[in-house]
């Protein structure tokens, strides 16, 4: 009799653990599989990816991408989503995880001249696409840096946009590239 | 013979003149040599190269058919460095194949791509033209006069035409009937983007130093030309806001971008561009000086307060060799550290110093690369430009006209090397002597016969010293390119057909890795996200891809990147949780259900024994 009491508590005691969702991994595997989960005291940078400036410079888009699998018809290639920030990363480190997460279409080369990454496209819309002075820009909290974006590390709070200019910049608002 | 002796005298006393040895400037410099060797020691030290080793490291050759990596062995091999080319030019061979496997092949759209490699290829000692597994790419056809086919080289803008030309001119390659360009477009389509101010910019109505002194780099051939282009232009409007048609020869558009960038050279010398004094302007100005044949040290035009520009690009030297970007401080850029020498500014300083170098001692531009002028071709030049000279105004026509068959004796295509052309016109009109222009030749058939290479012992050893083939690993990339690439070049020598044979092996193994490395990062891209939605029916396929990272050696793996190695890594530990879940809470429920029925099986034992002790007598 008290042995199948004491039966009954262990089985019990089995079905808590497995509908309970107990964790079998180790911390490091737990680190791991949830880096990039978002919890209350997580840092976190914003990034929206957009290139609605072709829409004014329609007739010097690449006929190619005149579709709206490639420009998409509100121009938001990315709707501003909220990312992890880890400790170093810059703005490259997170838009290479923006575009794993959302299977978006990317391409950069490494620029040793300029000791970072220089990114060509995105969601195929490449540099020189719309005219001889499109290309990728990128913004912090309203600022486009004059270097490339590997070597930009971020902070919690950062708002990152990637934007696609028809005009070196002067379409979206980068006053440094209107010159001196 | 006694004219020769005298032209020779003549010539001595006024190449002297021209150049003299002893610079004008206040301070002392160092030699150009000096500062070029220093350049290079700089970036030996800065690409893991130990002193007198081989720059082309093979962390040095990745960088091969990006700018930094094909400029230095451009710059290297205009100015006559001692290097193993042969290593560029394997690794720079291998890079277009597997560029041209793509449909954009070299790139989608910027023409400067197949530019710039086949200037640094030529420069190098290879052959442009003929590239390729068997001679088949022809980056010269493909990237200029026959790139409209595809995208308009002017689609990045006008630096597509300037180097277009550039390459065209390089071998001054003919341009076949029913291209889709012919070299008068390249010409036209640069002038037609001249400012207002007379120089040339990518967008804006100011023009840029760097693009003025490009565009001058590319139209200098032309200087000497007579033709008249009619061209409307691509950036200036008049009142009504109707683009302004022009009508000009060649040299009147240098001459006012000349002008120009005498207007805007600093106090010290050097130029700005975007607003920065920096060090790649000024070299940008050297090369566009020396291509027109003018000594850029010693032009009146560019010395300001005694200040050439080799002053104003000295200013930007390091104590260890190598060049500074600037030295405008920006708090806000990490890259602008004024102390820190920049690789850009080496390469730049480095071509434009060889072009000055070559300018002064005779030789042909930096970006003419056809083959070294030989000493009498040198002489005949000499000789054309001593006799004008010597003209001046109490000179009878007879001297006139001998200096006008000088200049007619040198074949049209060396004419531009006449660098006071502009006199001999001037003379040749006073007295009403015809001076005609040729249509000049140019070189049909393209490359030139190169001499075969050597496999050294040395080379013998490197190879005797490889891995098996089942040991290799990307690491030995460019180690076996280049072996391959000699033993492709070389001459027959006893054991040629084992080392061919052993290298080819090699060779297939390491291509298979690459291949596999670059398979696999495209797989886990497509495969593994999003990672949300990474559930245990996908545990095969993670497990399939881990599989064949494990199989990779610690140096492959290491070629993917970090991202991707991340990336699957996170999912294969996910299923492989998920999948431990799954084996515990099954077997745990095994357990329970074997637990709860030897339970069950024990009370209804015990019920039935208590059942048959309750009533045994009254059943019977």
């Amino acid at each position: 009799m008290k042995k199948d009491l004491l039966a009954l508590a262990a089985v019990v005691l089995i079905l808590v653990f497995v509908f309970s969702g107990t964790k079998i991994q180790s911390v490091d595997e737990y680190y791991l599989t949830h880096i990039d989960d978002i919890r209350e005291d997580s840092e976190t940078v914003f990034l929206t990816i957009r290139c609605d400036t072709v829409f004014d410079r329609w007739d010097d888009l690449d006929p190619a991408l005149k579709e709206e699998k490639y420009i998409p018809a509100d121009g938001m290639i990315l709707s501003r989503t909220e990312y992890v920030l880890r400790a170093g990363d810059t703005v490259y480190d997170i838009l290479d995880r923006a575009v794993r997460y959302n299977k978006i279409q990317m391409e950069c080369i490494y620029s040793a001249n300029y000791a970072s990454v220089y990114v060509q496209g995105i969601h195929h819309l490449y540099e020189f696409d719309c005219g001889e002075l499109s290309g990728w820009m990128y913004m912090v909290n309203g600022v486009f840096p004059n270097y490339g974006c590997s070597k930009y590390n971020l902070s919690d709070g950062d708002e990152i946009v990637w934007c696609y200019t028809c005009d070196l910049g002067r379409d979206v608002g980068c006053e440094w590239q209107v010159g001196s | 013979m006694k004219k020769t002796v005298v032209c020779i005298f003549l010539l001595i006393s006024l190449t002297a003149g021209l150049f003299p040895a002893v610079s004008v400037s206040a301070t002392e410099n160092p030699s150009v040599e000096e500062v070029m060797e220093g350049i290079l020691a700089w970036k030996r030290s800065d690409v893991g190269a130990g002193e007198g080793e081989s720059l082309f490291t093979d962390r040095f050759l990745a960088l091969a058919g990006t700018t930094p990596g094909d400029w230095y062995p451009l710059g290297m091999g205009r100015y006559g460095t001692e290097e193993n080319y042969s290593a560029y030019l394997a690794v720079i061979g291998e890079k277009v194949i597997e560029r041209y496997r793509t449909p954009q092949k070299l790139d989608k759209v910027k023409a400067t791509e197949w530019h710039r490699i086949a200037l640094a290829v030529r420069a190098a000692g290879g052959d442009p033209r003929h590239m390729g597994e068997n001679g088949e790419i022809d980056l010269i056809a493909d990237g200029t006069y026959n790139r409209g086919l595809t995208v308009s080289p002017g689609r990045q803008g006008i630096n597509g035409w300037i180097f277009g030309l550039i390459a065209l001119d390089s071998g001054r390659y003919e341009v076949p009937e029913g291209a889709a360009n012919t070299r008068e477009d390249f010409i036209a389509e640069i002038l037609r983007t001249q400012r207002e101010d007379g120089g040339f910019a990518l967008s804006g109505k100011t023009s840029d130093v760097d693009i003025t002194a490009m565009a001058v780099q590319a139209l200098a051939p032309y200087y000497n030309s007579e033709r008249v282009f009619r061209y409307t232009s691509s950036v200036r409007k008049d009142g009504d806001g109707a683009y302004l048609s022009f009508e000009k020869k060649v040299r009147e558009v240098i001459d006012e971008s000349l002008a120009w960038l005498s207007s805007v050279q600093c106090a010290d010398g050097d130029f700005e561009s975007w607003g920065t004094r920096n060090a790649e302007s000024t070299a940008q100005v050297i090369v566009a000086l020396s291509a027109l044949g003018i000594d850029a040290l010693h032009d009146s035009r560019f010395i300001k307060g005694g200040n050439t520009l080799l002053d104003g690009i000295l200013k930007y030297r390091l104590p260890n060799g190598g060049f500074v970007h600037s030295y405008t401080y920006d708090p806000d850029n990490p890259t602008s550290l004024p102390d820190k020498a920049n690789t850009m500014a080496g390469e730049q300083v480095l071509y434009s110093l060889a072009a000055l170098f070559r300018c002064r001692k005779g030789m042909r531009t930096l970006y003419d690369m056809r083959e070294e002028f030989s000493a009498l071709e040198r002489l005949k030049l000499d000789a054309a430009i001593a006799k004008i000279n010597l003209l001046n105004e109490d000179s009878a026509k007879a001297d006139a006209e001998d200096a006008v068959a000088s200049y007619l004796d040198i074949p049209a295509l060396d004419r531009c090397y006449v660098n006071n052309y502009v006199k001999l016109l001037a003379y040749s009109e006073k007295f009403g002597i015809d001076l005609p222009e040729e249509e000049p030749v140019y070189n049909g058939s393209g490359g030139e016969d190169r001499p075969l290479l050597y496999f050294s012992e040395s080379n013998k050893k490197t190879a005797d010293a490889l891995p098996s083939v089942d040991a290799l690993t990307t690491e030995y990339y460019a180690t076996v390119t280049t072996l391959r690439y000699l033993l492709a070049n070389c001459e027959d020598f006893e054991e040629k057909d084992a080392y061919v044979e052993r290298i080819d092996r090699a060779y297939a193994r390491i291509t298979e890795i690459r291949g596999e490395i670059e398979a696999l990062q495209a797989d886990i891209k497509e495969q593994l996200y999003p990672f949300e939605r990474i559930s245990l029916s996908d545990r095969g396929a993670v497990h399939a891809l881990y599989d064949r990272y494990m199989a990779l050696s610690e140096y492959d793996r290491g070629q993917l990147t970090a991202s991707d190695a991340e990336g699957l890594i996170k999912c294969k530990t996910q299923v492989d949780t998920l999948y431990l879940a799954l084996l515990i809470g099954g077997i745990s429920l095994v357990i329970a259900a074997g637990v709860t029925a030897v339970v069950i099986l024990r009370i209804r034992k015990r019920r039935k024994a208590r059942a048959e002790k309750k009533m045994p007598e009254s059943e019977e």
